[in-house]
C-alpha cells in the first residue's frame, strides 16, 4: 500500500483473501515461504496451493491469510 | 529525497544485495522490473493456449495429460510473474483479461500457430529451452528478491517441459520415415524463430537498463549463444539438421540472420534477409494465432462476470 500504489485495482470477486503458503520438503527442513494464492475462501485456497504449488513432494503445507500476518520490521522499511 | 533513494539503490545493487521493496527502488527502476516481468507474465500465460491448441492432437491419453499438466505448470508460472506485479501496484484483471490482444508483449514465436503433436513437442524442447535461457539467467541474477525466490519452482519444472520435449523429439527421430521428415519441417521454421526471440544483437542494441538493474545478467546474444550451445548438440544427437555450427568457442548460424518469414506458409525466405526494422515491424503487428488465443482466456471472463 501507501504512496506507490499506483492503480487501483478491482477483481471478479470483490471479496477475495489473499493467502500466503508455506512448505518443506524434508522432516529437517523448517518451513519456508513458497508463494501466495488469492481466493474467495479457505477451502478454495487449499485447493490453489496444492494444485499451483507442486513442484516437489511436500512433507507439509500450511496457508495463512496474509492479513493474519504481523509484520514486525521489513527491508526498505523503516525501523519502528 | 529522489536523489537518496537512487544512490541507496545503488548502493544496495553494487553490494550485491537483494532489492526487497518499492521503497528502495527508484521510479526507473520499477519501471524497467514492470516491463520485465510482463514480458515473462505474457510469454508464460500465452504458452498454455498455444500448447492447448496442439495438445488436442495427442497421440495418446497419457501424452495429452503430460500436455495439460505442462500448460498448468505454464499458467502457475504466470500468476507469479502477475502476482509480483500486483504487489508492484498494477492491476493482474486489467494486464490478462482487459488488455488489447496487440498490446501483450511474449515473443512472435507463439503466434505461429502449433498444429500437431509434433510441434508441440518440438516447442518443449525449443521454446522452452529459450525460456529456461531467459528465466535461469534471471533466477541467478535477478537482483529484485520476491521474483529470484518465485523462480525456483519455475525452473524445476522448466526442466521437466525439456525433457519431454527431448524425449518426444528422439522417439519421433528414431521412427524415421514420414514422422521424421515432420519433425525436420517443424525444426526448419521453428529454429530460427527461437534464435530470433533472444531479441536485437548486442551491437544493434547499444545499452541495457536491465542489465544496469541486474534485472537480468547476461546481454541477447549471450543468451542467444548459450542457447545454440545447447540446442544444437542435441538435434545433431538425434539426427535432425540444426541450421548453424560451431566456430571455436561460437555458435554460428548457416544463413542470414535476420531472414523474411512467412508466418501462413512457415516459411523462411533465406534468399531474402531483411533489416532488424522489418522484423520489429512484423513482431509489432502480432502474428497469426495472436487474437484467437488471448480470446481463449479472455471470453469467458466477459461472459462471467459478476456485476454488482
Amino acid at each position: 500500500m501507501g504512496a506507490f500504489r499506483l492503480m487501483p485495482f478491482t477483481r471478479v470477486h470483490q471479496n477475495v483473501r489473499e493467502y500466503e503458503v508455506f512448505a518443506r520438503k524434508a522432516r529437517v527442513d523448517s518451513l519456508r515461504q513458497v508463494g501466495s494464492v488469492v481466493a474467495p475462501d479457505d477451502d478454495l485456497a487449499r485447493a490453489y496451493a496444492r494444485a499451483t504449488y507442486d513442484e516437489e513432494r511436500w512433507i507439509e503445507m500450511v496457508i495463512v491469510p496474509k492479513e493474519s500476518m504481523i509484520s514486525l520490521w521489513a527491508p526498505g522499511e523503516d525501523e519502528p | 529525497m529522489e536523489a537518496s533513494n537512487s544512490a541507496r539503490l545503488d548502493t544496495l545493487l553494487k553490494r550485491g544485495e537483494l532489492i526487497e521493496s518499492m521503497s528502495e527502488m527508484t521510479p526507473d527502476y520499477l519501471k524497467e522490473l514492470k516491463h520485465t516481468l510482463i514480458v515473462s507474465g505474457d510469454t508464460e500465460l500465452i504458452s498454455a493456449p498455444a500448447y492447448y491448441l496442439a495438445a488436442k492432437k495427442a497421440p495418446s491419453v497419457n501424452a495429452f495429460m503430460t500436455g495439460i499438466a505442462i500448460i498448468q505448470d505454464e499458467l502457475a508460472h504466470a500468476h507469479i510473474a502477475y502476482h509480483i506485479l500486483e504487489e508492484l501496484g498494477e492491476s493482474q484483471e486489467y494486464l490478462i483479461f482487459k488488455r488489447d490482444p496487440k498490446d501483450f508483449r511474449y515473443p512472435y514465436a507463439f503466434d505461429v500457430p502449433l498444429e500437431s503433436w509434433t510441434e508441440l513437442v518440438t516447442a518443449n524442447a525449443l521454446y522452452d529451452q529459450a525460456g529456461f535461457n531467459l528465466l535461469g539467467d534471471i533466477h541467478e541474477q535477478c537482483s529484485y528478491g520476491p521474483w529470484k525466490r518465485g523462480l525456483v519452482k519455475v525452473m524445476a519444472e522448466e526442466n521437466f517441459h525439456l525433457r519431454n520435449g527431448r524425449n518426444w523429439m528422439k522417439r519421433i527421430s528414431q521412427a524415421g520415415g514420414a514422422a521424421k521428415d515432420e519433425l525436420q519441417q517443424a525444426v526448419d521454421w521453428m529454429f530460427p524463430l527461437t534464435v530470433e526471440w533472444f531479441g536485437l544483437p548486442d551491437n544493434l542494441k547499444q545499452h541495457s537498463a536491465q542489465l544496469d538493474y541486474r534485472l537480468k545478467g547476461l546481454t541477447n546474444d549471450q543468451l542467444r549463444q548459450a542457447w545454440l550451445s545447447t540446442v544444437v548438440p542435441f538435434l545433431d544427437s538425434i539426427g535432425i539438421n540444426a541450421p548453424a555450427h560451431q566456430e571455436g568457442n561460437a555458435w554460428v548460424l548457416n544463413y542470414p540472420f535476420p531472414s523474411t518469414f512467412d508466418a501462413d506458409d512457415k516459411r523462411w525466405d533465406f534468399n531474402d534477409p531483411c533489416t532488424w526494422d522489418d522484423v520489429l515491424s512484423r513482431w509489432r503487428a502480432r502474428g497469426p494465432r495472436n487474437a484467437e488465443m488471448v480470446a481463449l482466456f479472455q471470453e469467458s471472463f466477459h461472459k462471467f462476470q459478476v456485476r454488482a
